[in-house]
């Protein structure tokens, strides 16, 4: 198991190097942090492009430039943003904004995904079965951001007219300004009523894709001779059923889960743009319109960092729940 | 039925000019593969139902202008954003006074365009790949699968931004559907590849190996036809992706701009979505019935090419 582990954690090193290479061949030739004072009238003068050039260095070779950016991501330097900012910080604190968002809708996804999975395995072609189908269908049917603002402007105020009180709120991810006067209760209760809608509509497409796939497993694992074996032995059918089944077929949805970071990831972009949430998302679409190019490139690595590092997880909790892998 | 019983069905034998009446219970038909398959998918309820309701909307949205006397781009200043039903407008009208159902027609005519070539392009590509990288194995394999495992490291919808923010002139609905086809085929390439490396080994692509065939034929005459299933279900069901990723992007600002796709109509109603309701439920309604419908045909097309499946007797 010891250098099962170090191998993959070798092998996700020299992908996640691979991936920043692709990732900085990408933003250089998408973005042109020049390219704002190009179509000016009048033109500024040749030397203020020569000296842009020169501080952003434009002109070096391409690995050069690679190698200074990367050695500057490693040591935590993401650089700065064409207007002088260091783009470290903000997006550290940006990432805790959209990590709540993000670490919520999983969760929440998870369970309902395995809740509802088992649920229509067990009862297979019974109305429970064919309403959670339905419903299934429609939600992977549904555009994120169409269903984001359904719940925006219509689910959010009839829930809070009915509470009477406003509990679900609609804009940003905490109160304007609660920080500097709320006690840490009132600030943690705050963020939650801003956190549950985006949490349910970024939740609700990967909920939809994951209840499937655990339906499909739980459907084999129900077939399968050991689960006979288990009821044939006298266990009660519960037991069988959460001892024996369940277990069992908890462990293909890790992989599952794990390659769904890069769509929760991507799609939590939509949900901010649609709750105003100041997160990553926020900050990737407006460095993309003003062509800016370290922001983007931090997003892109943080995100890949992420989506190769839950896959890594992944690997190896999979070889901790099934001996086979790592006995291979 | 053993042969026993059959007999005893049989007409008693006997001495007649007529020829003979059989008469059993059941007839059995010799059915091609092809043929199963499309009964199988005949019978599925939700198949059949998705096909019939997706193809009366496409009908509707590329016959329907013929005879609806409002065009899409056609102004009525008298009524700015009415709500249904006023004026003549049975779905309303938008901010510029032009009929919401009008542009619903064209926003399907447009979106099956992006379909058709954003689902073509993948097609080509991803087959392409797959073949390459399952038929040739080796360094071609490890090549063309981690680039695709590097692609995939990265937000697929993050990728389509950056890529979309560099042509600001593809803002249109073919613009947009050329840009998520040449990076659609990921996924296929990858299920395509499975199956190939599979079905290299077996005995009748050695046989035509032994036979003298070239790889080209062996690709084209014995590897595709056999993957054709999974390749008609994904392309199926791409089609869905492809319309809900136009959507995503054309709301985040880098889809389309001065055209009209449904995905456009959807954003676009988003923000009237508390004053003016009808721009919201019905594009977006529109939207979920016709991805909804899409899913529905290629889970039936999958079950129909799964020959475990017994709902059906073949």
């Amino acid at each position: 198991m010891f250098f099962f582990t170090l191998r993959r954690i070798l092998s996700s090193i020299l992908v996640l190097l691979a991936s920043s290479l692709l990732v900085f061949a990408l933003a250089v030739a998408s973005f042109d942090p020049i390219a704002a004072f190009r179509t000016r009238q009048p033109p500024p003068p040749p030397e203020f492009f020569q000296n842009l050039r020169d501080q952003y260095s434009l002109d070096d070779p391409f690995f050069v430039r690679y190698w200074s950016w990367l050695s500057g991501v490693v040591t935590g330097d993401f650089g700065e943003s064409n207007f002088g900012t260091p783009v470290g910080p903000e997006l550290m604190q940006r990432l805790g904004v959209t990590a709540r968002m993000v670490v919520a809708a999983m969760v929440l996804a998870v369970l309902l995904a395995i809740l509802v999975g088992v649920l229509t395995a067990v009862r297979q072609y019974k109305p429970e079965d064919y309403f959670f189908t339905f419903l299934t269908y429609v939600l992977i049917a549904l555009p994120t951001f169409w269903f984001a603002a359904l719940l925006k402007e219509f689910v959010a105020i009839q829930f809070n007219d009915l509470v009477g009180e406003r509990i679900l709120y609609t804009l940003g991810e905490e109160s304007p300004g609660i920080a500097l006067y709320g006690g840490t209760a009132e600030i943690f209760w705050d963020r939650v009523g801003h956190l549950i809608l985006p949490t349910i509509s970024l939740a609700a497409l990967s909920y939809a894709a994951w209840s499937r796939y655990q339906r499909a497993t739980m459907l084999d694992v129900l077939g399968s001779d050991y689960m006979r074996l288990a009821r044939a032995k006298g266990l009660p059918y519960r037991r069988a059923l959460l001892r024996h089944g369940l277990r069992n077929a908890l462990i293909p949805l890790t992989t599952v889960v794990a390659l769904g970071v890069g769509a929760i990831m991507g799609g939590a972009v939509i949900t901010e743009q649609v709750f105003v949430w100041h997160g990553m998302g926020e900050y990737l679409l407006a460095s993309i319109r003003s062509s800016d190019l370290n922001p983007v490139l931090g997003w892109m690595i943080v995100a890949a960092f992420f989506v190769i590092g839950f896959n890594l997880i992944a690997d190896l909790l999979y070889a901790v729940l099934d001996p086979r892998i790592r006995l291979n | 039925m053993s042969t026993t019983e059959q007999r005893d069905l049989k007409a008693p034998a006997g001495p007649s000019d007529k020829p003979q009446v059989v008469e059993r219970e059941f007839t059995i038909k010799a059915r091609s593969q092809r043929q199963q398959i499309a009964r199988r998918f005949l019978h599925s309820k939700q198949a059949m139902g998705g096909l019939i309701v997706l193809a009366l909307l496409v009908l509707a949205g590329w016959v329907g202008p013929l005879f609806y006397r409002f065009g899409f781009n056609e102004f009525d200043p008298l009524n700015r954003s009415v709500g249904p039903g006023v004026g003549g407008h049975p779905l309303g009208t938008e901010g510029l006074g032009r009929d919401l159902l009008a542009q619903l027609m064209r926003g399907v005519q447009r979106s099956t365009l992006t379909i058709l070539i954003a689902v073509s392009i993948s097609l080509f590509l991803g087959v392409a790949v797959g073949l390459l990288a399952g038929y040739y194995g080796g360094w071609v394999d490890n090549l063309l699968m981690r680039l695709v495992d590097l692609i995939l490291t990265l937000p697929a919808l993050v990728v389509l931004i950056v890529v979309a923010s560099n042509f600001p002139q593809a803002r249109t609905a073919v613009g947009i559907a050329v840009i998520i086809g040449v990076f659609g085929w990921l996924d296929l390439s990858r299920i395509l590849r499975s199956q190939i490396l599979g079905l290299r080994e077996r005995e009748f692509v050695e046989a035509a190996h032994a036979l003298g065939a070239s790889d080209r034929r062996i690709m084209f005459k014995h590897l595709i036809p056999n993957t054709l299933g999974s390749i008609i279900v994904w392309a199926t069901l791409a089609g869905a992706t492809t319309i809900l990723l136009e959507a995503s992007l054309t709301y985040l600002g880098f889809g389309v701009q001065n055209d009209i796709s449904l995905g456009k109509l959807v954003s676009d109603g988003v923000s009237a979505a508390q004053t003016r309701p009808w721009l919201f439920y019905y594009p977006g309604i529109m939207l979920l019935i016709i991805a909804l419908c899409i899913n529905l045909i290629g889970d039936g097309i999958r079950d129909a090419f799964d020959p475990s499946n017994k709902k059906v007797r073949a």
